[in-house]
């Protein structure tokens, strides 16, 4: 795939307010533990709910991990690197 | 030299046990025998053994010997005891991956790959070793087989995931062993335990016929106590083989001929900002060393942070892929800790795993610009000495963290993008603590250059424990 000239990624951190990055921050528990719930359904997972709260945690963990990558400002044409050749 | 007025081999190297069995100072099965003994005597301390591989490595003992006897040539490793972590398939036993639900699969029909090239080279397999469960720790705790136990303070932790390989090769039962590193489950065992462990390039060394983890950041790699010991079971291990799909296809590239050279001539930075030392023992190990290589100034590695948050996202996420259905059917045969971050893996929108994909395109480009400047750069490999087995928490730069997310903070970054690496213990009292060196792309070379220089200075070495 071509790149376009000057969309090449930003050299520094550019800081963008966009709501998907501002609900993975603010996300209550409440709302994190709904969609454990939600997400067990669909996957096809029986959970038993003494587990509900740790996956909860691991999640809200995974997410805030997800929302510092999701900050980070790249061009519509980045390339993902699903299969990594050094 | 060897040990022979003790009959004990257990602190020899696998370079000296090699040169000892080829010249007929000692048999193969002497040594077999000794190394066999050592592990019935001392692992119930060490717990870093789920199967010892006695009739098999006799044997092969027994063949070498009679190859000897008729002067025939043998192979660089010839006679060297090694062992794996439990994740290498070894024919006719389960491949374990350090879990419960994996006893129920049938003997795997043939070695993993690196297993057949070591023995190949007259290296003689004894066993298999304890791990954490499917790879996803840095403790060396499992919950099924117990945990592995550091030989320094067999009170604290290994390290994981390939805690058994690092207790096994620190406590002196065997000079060699193979681990696996998707995040740093090589870095942070050597760390732990005061060995030297190589993570190559990712796609250098084959991983058919092990259990994966994340195929698109597992790598796997020796561990031993010296850094001829790692070339010499790294140059055996070279070359492409079809079965890996990421093995590169590449010539083998021999790191023997090139030891010799030392650091001269290379420019060696230190990792600057996120690789900061977060604990005196950090910032001490890091300081001796660079002191050592005379390297004075820093370089900065961009945006760090975010390339850890992106391997925890791809982790997480490619790992509850590989388990899903295992987690459909038997989620209450893994490990607690181990089941509910897979199911919160499984859960993370597929939206953000592919940005963090995407950043790590991004970050590979600009990481590879430093090595215009530099051959290698230095960073710390834990950000602390080896934890109590069993503790929960601890703290860095006076903030509480959990030990188990949080010993790799250093390692994830440069797994993330598939450079190689060598951890070389500074054996700081009371517990040792590695120092991560960092090459370009396929310059293992110069990882393991810098290691046999520091060495050599008597800056870096695996201590021998009490035990």
């Amino acid at each position: 795939m071509k790149r376009k000239a000057g969309r090449k990624a930003k050299p520094a951190l550019a800081r963008r307010s966009r709501p998907a990055r501002a609900t993975a921050k603010r996300r209550p528990e409440n709302s994190t533990g709904a969609f454990v719930a939600a997400s067990a359904q669909a996957l096809g997972l029986t959970l038993d709910p003494a587990w509900h709260a740790s996956i909860a945690f691991n999640l809200r963990l995974i997410l805030r991990h997800a929302a510092l990558v999701d900050e980070f400002a790249l061009p519509d044409d980045a390339e993902p690197a699903p299969v990594f050749h050094a | 030299m060897l040990e022979t007025a003790a009959g004990d081999f257990a602190w020899d190297s696998a370079a000296s046990i090699a040169a000892a069995v080829t010249a007929g100072r000692v048999g193969a099965t002497h040594i077999v025998e000794a190394t066999l003994a050592r592990i019935r005597e001392r692992d119930p301390l060490l717990n870093s053994f789920t199967a010892v591989t006695e009739r098999r490595a006799l044997a092969c003992a027994k063949a070498l010997d009679a190859a000897q006897a008729k002067r025939e040539r043998l192979p660089a490793l010839a006679g060297v005891p090694f062992a794996v972590k439990n994740l290498f398939d070894l024919a006719g036993l389960p491949t374990l991956a350090g879990s419960k639900i994996n006893r129920d699969l049938p003997p795997a029909p043939r070695d993993a790959a690196l297993t057949e090239r070591l023995e190949t080279a007259g290296a003689i397999l004894v066993g298999a070793l304890n791990m954490g469960e499917y790879a996803y720790d840095f403790t060396g705790e499992n919950i099924h087989d117990g945990p592995s136990r550091n030989p320094h303070d067999l009170n604290r932790m290994t390290g994981g995931s390939s805690g058994g390989a690092g207790a096994a090769v620190g406590g002196g039962l065997v000079p060699l062993a193979l681990g696996s590193d998707t995040n740093g489950s090589i870095r942070v065992p050597a760390s732990l335990c005061g060995v030297f462990g190589l993570k190559p390039t990712y796609g250098r060394l084959t991983r058919a016929r092990t259990f994966p983890f994340v195929a698109s950041l597992d790598h796997l790699g020796p561990f031993a106590r010296t850094t001829r010991d790692l070339a010499l079971a790294y140059d055996a291990m070279q070359g492409f083989d079809a079965d890996d799909p990421a093995c590169a296809d590449r010539a083998a590239e021999p790191v023997m001929p090139l030891l010799d050279r030392g650091a001269d001539g290379l420019r060696i930075a230190v990792a600057g900002g996120y690789f900061k030392g977060k604990t005196a023992e950090a910032v001490a190990a890091v300081d001796c060393v660079a002191a050592a290589l005379g390297a004075n100034h820093d370089i900065e590695i961009p945006q760090a942070e975010h390339a850890r948050s992106a391997a925890f996202i791809i982790t997480a996420s490619e790992g509850a892929s590989l388990h899903l259905d295992r987690l459909r059917a038997r989620a209450r045969d893994y490990d607690p800790a181990v089941r509910d971050r897979l199911i919160a893996g499984a859960m993370t929108p597929a939206s953000l795993v592919m940005k963090a994909q995407k950043f790590r395109r991004w970050y590979r480009e600009e990481v590879l610009k430093l090595f215009a400047d530099v051959d290698a750069i230095l960073a710390p490999a834990t950000p602390c000495t080896a934890p109590l087995i069993g503790q929960q928490t601890f703290k860095l730069d006076e903030v509480e963290l959990p030990v188990r997310a949080n010993l790799g903070l250093y390692t994830q970054p440069i797994s993330f993008i598939g450079l190689p690496v060598v951890a070389v213990p500074v054996p700081l009292a009371p517990l040792p603590i590695a120092v991560q060196i960092i090459a370009a792309p396929w310059r293992e070379d110069v990882a393991l250059r810098v290691a046999y220089a520091l060495e050599a200075q008597g800056v870096v070495a695996a201590p021998r424990p009490a035990l």
